[in-house]
């Protein structure tokens, strides 16, 4: 949205503000460097991808995955301390459940990795809970009428994804080819798989 | 009085652009600025309450006119100049 | 400390419109809705908001409203954590208007 001229400006700021830290000592050289780097090491759709494949495949995961997401997700390990409290959702065959933060951008990022630009628009965070159906349509998901749709605010400490129902064939296949039908989109509850 | 920020149920923001766009930073200063924000907020100088605050109350037309890091690095400066770690105007030209 | 509310428990987000940061969006205040389950306890975003270390610390509930008490139609139906102080009871047969 910026053109290349406030571009600039910002970025000259950003590192104006960066020195003013370090010399106030509140700041020193690497700790932003490691900062970005573990949160983009850290968080990818591919977790997220894991925790589904293994709850469609082990039907007492899925069970203490519904029930307590936080400890489910703890058990596959490389997840520990990313959020207050998880709570994941299952789609059904008449029930639908889709992600959203209209307050600002809460997300479960270690599980979905960095959130799209959709997901932070005002666009989609204002209709979303207004009239799911018609936001849905927009990612072309059509679903049938009688489908409870239910829309979760994440407006407190609690992150939430959506655990999609498995795909009609798959009953060969093993759980790492499980992950990989996994979209990101499946997660927050645009698409199905 | 309602802010900015809440917009559930907001008619006029047209239809969801569904690209499918997940690079995190377009810029590499908004990489540094979501660093910034990580680390002041580690450090007790905010907290990521007061953080919202700060983005919520922008001026709704700053608000809508900013992109996703402008807004955090309007929050970070007001955050900063309030508790006095910087000048106001400290990072203007 | 027990909770206030138990799963099932029918609320009322309240009507207020504060003059601070809040995490009860607009379009669910002074709304009925149903306690889906406690989520744990957190401090209050209100006033850890303004920077103070002294937040109360509250349960947070997933709270279920339908659509159409939130919009007037709808068939679907949106959850909201919300902080205890946000709730009151709802009784059958009490005014709407609080």
């Amino acid at each position: 949205m910026s053109g290349d001229h406030s571009d600039a400006t910002i970025a000259r700021r950003v590192r104006r503000l960066e020195t003013l830290l370090e010399e106030k000592g509140l700041l020193t050289g690497g700790e932003l460097d490691e900062a970005i780097d573990s949160f983009l090491a850290g968080a990818s759709p591919a977790n997220g991808a894991r925790v589904v494949a293994r709850a469609w495949t082990d039907a007492a995961f899925r069970s203490r995955l519904l029930a307590d997401g936080t400890a489910a997700v703890r058990e596959l390990g490389s997840m520990e301390g990313s959020y207050q409290r998880l709570r994941v959702v299952e789609n059904t065959a008449t029930t639908h459940n889709v992600i959203v933060c209209t307050l600002c951008s809460c997300y479960p990022l270690r599980l979905l990795g960095p959130s799209p630009s959709w997901y932070k628009s005002e666009a989609y965070r204002s209709r979303v809970v207004r009239e799911p159906r018609a936001v849905l349509a927009e990612f072309g998901l059509e679903l049938p009428p009688g489908t409870r749709i239910t829309v979760w605010d994440s407006s407190a400490e609690t992150r939430y994804m959506v655990l999609p129902r498995r795909p009609d064939g798959t009953e060969g296949m093993s759980e790492e080819e499980l992950a990989g039908l996994v979209t990101r989109n499946a997660l927050i509850g645009t698409a199905v798989l | 009085m309602a802010r900015i920020n809440d917009v559930g149920g907001v008619e006029g923001f047209g239809p969801v652009d569904t690209a499918d766009d997940s690079e995190p930073f377009h810029a590499d200063w908004e990489a540094r600025v979501f660093g910034l924000m990580n680390a002041l907020r580690a450090q007790g100088i905010f907290n990521l309450n007061e953080f919202r605050d700060a983005i919520e109350s922008m001026p709704p037309g700053e608000y809508l006119a900013a992109s996703y890091y402008e807004r955090w690095f309007a929050a970070i400066r007001t955050l900063l100049e309030r508790k006095g770690v910087i000048e106001p105007g400290e990072l203007d030209d | 400390m027990t909770d206030r509310f138990a799963p099932g428990s029918r609320v009322v987000t309240y009507l207020h419109d504060p003059p601070h940061h809040t995490r009860l969006p607009r379009y669910a205040r002074g709304k009925r809705g149903v306690v889906v389950e406690p989520e744990g306890r957190a401090e209050l975003a209100d006033v850890s908001a303004r920077g103070r270390a002294d937040a109360p610390v509250e349960q947070v509930y997933a709270v279920r409203f339908e659509a159409r008490d939130l919009w007037g139609e709808g068939d679907h139906q949106v959850v909201l954590d919300l902080w205890e102080s946000y709730l009151e009871e709802y009784e059958e047969g009490a005014a709407d208007e609080r």
